[in-house]
């Protein structure tokens, strides 16, 4: 009995855990910015294959998941400088310009670092309750999850980068004549999202196995998550998730991860219809 | 009704405009005379594309609905045909049933799908989310089917294999009907698409046409003015995506083969880059643009081995940052500029601004 | 490069030079038309077997070619895209006029290459193992098929650990086929299925699948799944603490799991293989050590990628024995059914009325420490479901692939 009920509950982390840390970083890029960030997934690749890279050089987990992390913030920092920043007045045009740099970061990293890496392979061992047996990992990855989502509270809440972040998303022009340094704040915020992204790699890296195009099995589900979400991290994304994961475990559990996919994209239809403005309560139009 | 073909929603125009247009016509018709089949076949195959390009150009560039889901249309119209042509036996028969049967169901889903979201007050990106979710769900579903209990008829959907089975597109006549396939299937397409491009155009420029634009400039305003705003995105909807459909039924019968990863990603993504990378906003650069971007895209393909797709990425970031509006809006412009210095006249109202 | 060799390549060269040259220098050469994937999600798997093409080429061509023709490789990337595929299909036949197509990694992109070898009454040869019953005069099938590899593997599963079996498939047409031979093959012995799973492509995430395997207590796993995403799973079964025997055959040899994940990961998965790289033959090591000599960054060389170097090799048994490269010269050198070559697993040859290869199976395993062992060879093994069921290319072609509940009208 407690073993089933401990094993509902494991389910249900593992999926929260996957959602929320795979649409953290796309919910501040997409979200909060209005970037419609298509190379999401090559930014979570790239710090699954730093982390992996550093953790073969000899470094411990922690560090080299902390080096995917960095690695992937000061790229996103670099990247909205030179290619993000004259689209802001363009939203659609983000599409493009990131799928095609998609395209080219995972092709690239296919000619130059070859088509599979050597995979690190997972700490921390299994614990058991009940019946089953479970990898103590996945916690630690439920835990991230939460620490994600603290995280992003606290820096967007309670920081001076946040509220002038906020400022300037809800209104650039104005935001710089109080005196804010607006293209500061973009590249820092696109680089916290493209550092969460990094993050998410960083956490999967030791449970998947690593080929350049791996960056594609996070983005639906992220942009999915995001979009019921709405702007906001935290009254957006963390309700989407708790919903979407209620919503696909139970359907996995009972009806194979099959309808578990399908039924996750019928509840996105079904709740963007209910709530056309996400969870959030969004969209008064995005001015950025 | 001919004036409707010049206006201000679309760009070009005068008798140098349509001498141009006049020339590429007859060069294209007159190219397979002296082109390797290959190359003739391998055009015709382009043209499949153009007619959802044309479509989504239509809803997203006039009306600004971003659909996500053009492979879904595109994808049931194919299988439609399949599914209709196989059963029917094949033959004029059963590719003719299977030509109509495929865009009606495009044309039902369009509605039926359309309806519930733009009555819904769906809309700006929450528009493109949905119609992709219905897109990859699609190819969800039609990615599970292998198992024989998996047939309509006589039709096996066979899952991620693929349908096949079903004849080109027969035209009735002597001998079992004429087949349409190489040179023959070239011309068909490009008279089909001088029509559709045509018409369109024509469409773009009428009441129709202004009050779509009108409705992508600011929806509320169009409604104040007194114009029922959904009953207009639903249509601009439906017949975007029977051209989607239309492209569907032309690439299954092209290759009497579809399988769910012509619906799926990243083929769902496909009619959004071309569209948005001739410059969304005007017909003519959706035509010329598509065609460009496809041939681009295949000779990369077969001339860099694996830089290919480095090499396409790059050229569609080079363009968004340096060609704003689009690479044949871009040119367009271009031209338009350099005639307008020279004749001294007022630059002609080209694509409105976005 | 070692000195065995040296002497061969000496030899053959000298050969060549002997020779009367039964062509003149002008004919044209024998055109062969590739499809392998370097781009995209199978990119791992698609250069092995473009290697594997260009070495038997290279080779060939080191020895006069065929029919005193040298041969001429034309490679195209489809980036695993079933369009392109169609695309290049076209391209190859139509406009460079290739003798013979080969390549195709997906059973999709395999049927979306047919129907227009088809109409172009072309030949084509596909080096994957597969889910079997393709029965194709136009088509060459090299790899191995489920007679082979799971009429051999399953039943010794089923002796050695137990009949309490679960199976975990791609929802994908070959994990719904190999998962309906399994039942067949596996009922007769009294096997009991305690659970089936389908997993959609591209799904990396298994804690639930993980835990459905521990309520149903399987003996063994009968492992269907494909892709990179899909094989996150045995990492993530063993971090749970899941540890059961595997039975599989598509891991090992064909995505060399071995090499990339960690050691552990993999232990005890077993296969059936016609070829593996630990293959331990002289003639095995000989040809590893060219391959090596010539790619020696090759991560692993796999069955796909030997089978590609056995298609051009039988290629040239069969042009040379047909004095021709047209298809209906070519069916009629093989009609005999003792064509073959002599390759490093050992004897393969063609059975003419499935157009199928006869293989020389090996049973493997992996220890905890990523290591291959041999665990029983098989022999000789006859491709012989598709002639069992009434597929005879001989008499009639129907260009149908048959399954185990799709089987020809009689």
């Amino acid at each position: 009995m407690l073993g089933n009920l401990f094993a509902g509950f494991y389910q249900f982390a593992d999926v929260f855990a996957f959602l929320v840390l795979s649409a953290a970083g796309l919910a501040i890029i997409f979200g909060m910015m209005g970037v419609i960030n298509m190379a999401h997934g090559e930014f979570v690749m790239c710090g699954v294959y730093v982390t992996a890279a550093s953790y073969h050089a000899g470094l411990p987990l922690p560090l080299a998941q902390a080096c995917g992390t960095a690695v992937a913030f000061l790229i996103g920092m670099v990247l909205e400088a030179v290619v993000i920043r004259p689209l802001y007045t363009r939203p659609l045009d983000s599409l493009l310009v990131t799928w095609g740099l998609s395209l080219v970061v995972t092709q690239g990293t296919l000619v130059l670092v070859g088509s599979t890496f050597p995979g690190i392979g997972t700490p921390l061992g299994g614990f058991r309750v009940g019946d089953y047996t479970f990898s103590a990992y996945r916690m630690v990855l439920f835990a991230a999850a939460i620490g994600v989502l603290g995280f992003v509270w606290f820096l967007f809440l309670r920081t001076r980068f946040g509220i002038q972040a906020r400022a300037v998303m809800q209104n650039p022009g104005m935001a710089q004549a109080l005196g804010v340094r607006r293209n500061r704040v973009y590249a820092l915020s696109f680089g916290v999202g493209a550092g969460l992204a990094g993050f998410c790699g960083a956490l999967y890296a030791p449970t998947m196995s690593l080929i350049p195009t791996m960056g594609s099995s996070f983005i639906v589900e992220s942009f999915v998550t995001v979009v019921v979400g709405g702007s906001s991290v935290l009254l957006g994304t963390a309700p989407a998730a708790v919903a979407l994961a209620v919503i696909r475990t139970g359907l996995n559990a009972w009806y194979g991860q099959i309808i578990g996919q399908i039924g996750l994209l019928v509840a996105v239809i079904l709740i963007i219809r209910v709530l056309p403005d996400g969870f959030t309560g969004w969209l008064t139009r995005r001015t950025a | 009704m001919l004036k409707l073909l010049e206006g201000p929603q679309t760009m070009g125009r005068g008798p140098a405009f349509w001498g141009a247009a006049g020339v590429v016509l007859l060069a294209a018709l007159a190219y397979p005379m002296f082109a390797d089949p290959y190359d003739v076949g391998n055009f015709g195959y382009f043209f499949v594309w153009i007619f959802m390009a044309l479509g989504l150009c239509m809803m997203w560039g006039l009306c600004g609905m971003l659909s996500f889901g053009q492979t879904f249309f595109f994808g049931l119209a194919g299988y439609g045909y399949g599914v209709i042509a196989i059963d029917l036996g094949n033959g004029p028969l059963g590719t003719m049933a299977g030509l109509v049967g495929g865009l009606v169901l495009a044309a039902v889903a369009a509605a039926v799908l359309g309806y519930f979201m733009i009555y819904g007050r769906i809309n700006g990106v929450f528009f493109g989310i949905v119609t992709l979710s219905v897109t990859l769900a699609l190819a969800y579903f039609l990615g599970q089917t292998a198992g024989p209990e998996w047939a309509i008829g006589k039709a096996r959907l066979n899952g991620f294999n693929g349908m096949q089975g079903m004849d080109p597109l027969t035209f009735p006549g002597p001998d079992g009907g004429i087949v349409l396939e190489e040179t023959l299937f070239y011309y068909v397409l490009i008279l089909g698409l001088a029509v559709a491009y045509l018409l369109l155009r024509m469409l773009a420029n009428s009441r129709f046409g202004n009050v779509l634009v009108a409705i992508r400039e600011d929806a509320e305003r169009a409604e104040l003015l007194g114009y029922d705003v959904r009953r207009y995105q639903l249509a601009v909807f439906v017949l975007g995506s029977t051209l989607a459909g239309l492209s569907g039924v032309l690439y299954t019968s092209w290759g009497q083969f579809i399988t769910p990863s012509s619906i799926g990603l990243p083929a769902a993504s496909m009619p959004i880059i071309w569209v948005a990378f001739s410059g969304r906003t005007d017909l003519t650069a959706t035509l010329v643009g598509t065609f460009l971007l496809l041939l681009g895209f295949q000779s990369l393909t077969i001339y860099s081995q694996e830089t290919a797709l480095v090499l396409m990425g790059a050229l569609l970031m080079a363009t968004v940052l340096f060609v704003p509006r689009g690479f044949v809006l871009g040119i367009g412009d271009l031209l338009a500029r350099l005639a307008m210095r020279r004749r001294r006249e007022p630059r002609p109202a080209a694509a409105a601004e976005v | 490069m070692n000195r065995r060799d040296l002497l061969l390549g000496t030899a053959g060269a000298s050969l060549a030079a002997a020779l009367p040259r039964t062509g003149q220098a002008a004919d044209p050469p024998i055109k062969i038309g590739l499809l392998e994937d370097i781009s995209g999600d199978l990119a791992s798997i698609g250069l092995p077997k473009l290697h594997g093409t260009q070495m038997a080429v290279d080779e060939v061509n080191a020895t006069g070619g065929i029919l005193g023709r040298k041969l001429e490789l034309i490679h195209l990337d489809p980036q695993g895209d079933n369009a392109r595929y169609q695309e290049f299909t076209r391209r190859l036949l139509q406009r460079d006029k290739v003798d013979v197509l080969i390549g195709g990694i997906t059973s999709a992109s395999r049927e979306a290459v047919r129907p227009i070898v088809g109409r172009q009454n072309a030949f084509y040869i596909y080096t994957n193992q597969y889910e079997g019953g393709v029965c194709d005069a136009n088509m060459l099938s090299v790899g191995a098929v489920p007679e082979q590899q799971l009429s051999t593997l399953l039943p010794w599963m089923v002796e050695r650990f137990g009949k309490r079996v679960y199976t975990v498939a791609a929802d994908y047409n070959f994990g719904h086929l190999s998962s309906a031979w399994g039942k067949s093959i596996m009922k007769p012995l009294g096997v009991e299925f305690v659970g089936e799973e389908f997993i959609p492509l591209g799904v990396s995430q298994f804690a639930q699948t993980i835990q459905n395997i521990q309520r149903a207590k399987p003996d063994w796993l009968y492992m269907l799944d494909v892709g990179a995403a899909q094989s996150s799973f045995y990492e993530q079964k063993n971090a749970a603490g899941v540890r059961l025997p595997m039975a599989s055959p598509v891991k090992i040899m064909l995505g060399f799991e071995h090499k990339r994940f960690p050691a552990g990961v993999m232990k005890d998965m077993y296969a059936a293989a016609n070829w593996f790289e630990e293959l331990d033959t002289p003639e095995a090591k000989a040809f590893v050590a060219r391959w090596r000599a010539k790619y020696p960054d090759e991560v692993y060389i796999n069955d796909m990628g030997y089978n590609a170097w056995v298609a051009i090799m039988l290629y040239k048994q069969l042009a040379e024995k047909a004095k021709s490269t047209k298809l209906a010269d070519l069916r009629g050198a093989m009609a005999d059914g003792t064509l073959g070559v002599d390759a490093p697993e050992g004897r393969i040859v063609i059975d003419p009325k499935s157009q199928h290869c006869s293989h020389r199976m090996r049973l493997i395993s992996v220890d905890g420490e990523n290591k291959i062992k041999i665990e029983k060879d098989f022999g000789d093994i006859q491709p012989f479901w598709l002639s069992q069921v009434g597929c005879n290319l001989l008499q009639s072609n129907p260009r149908e692939q048959y399954t185990p509940d799709n089987l020809p009208r009689r």
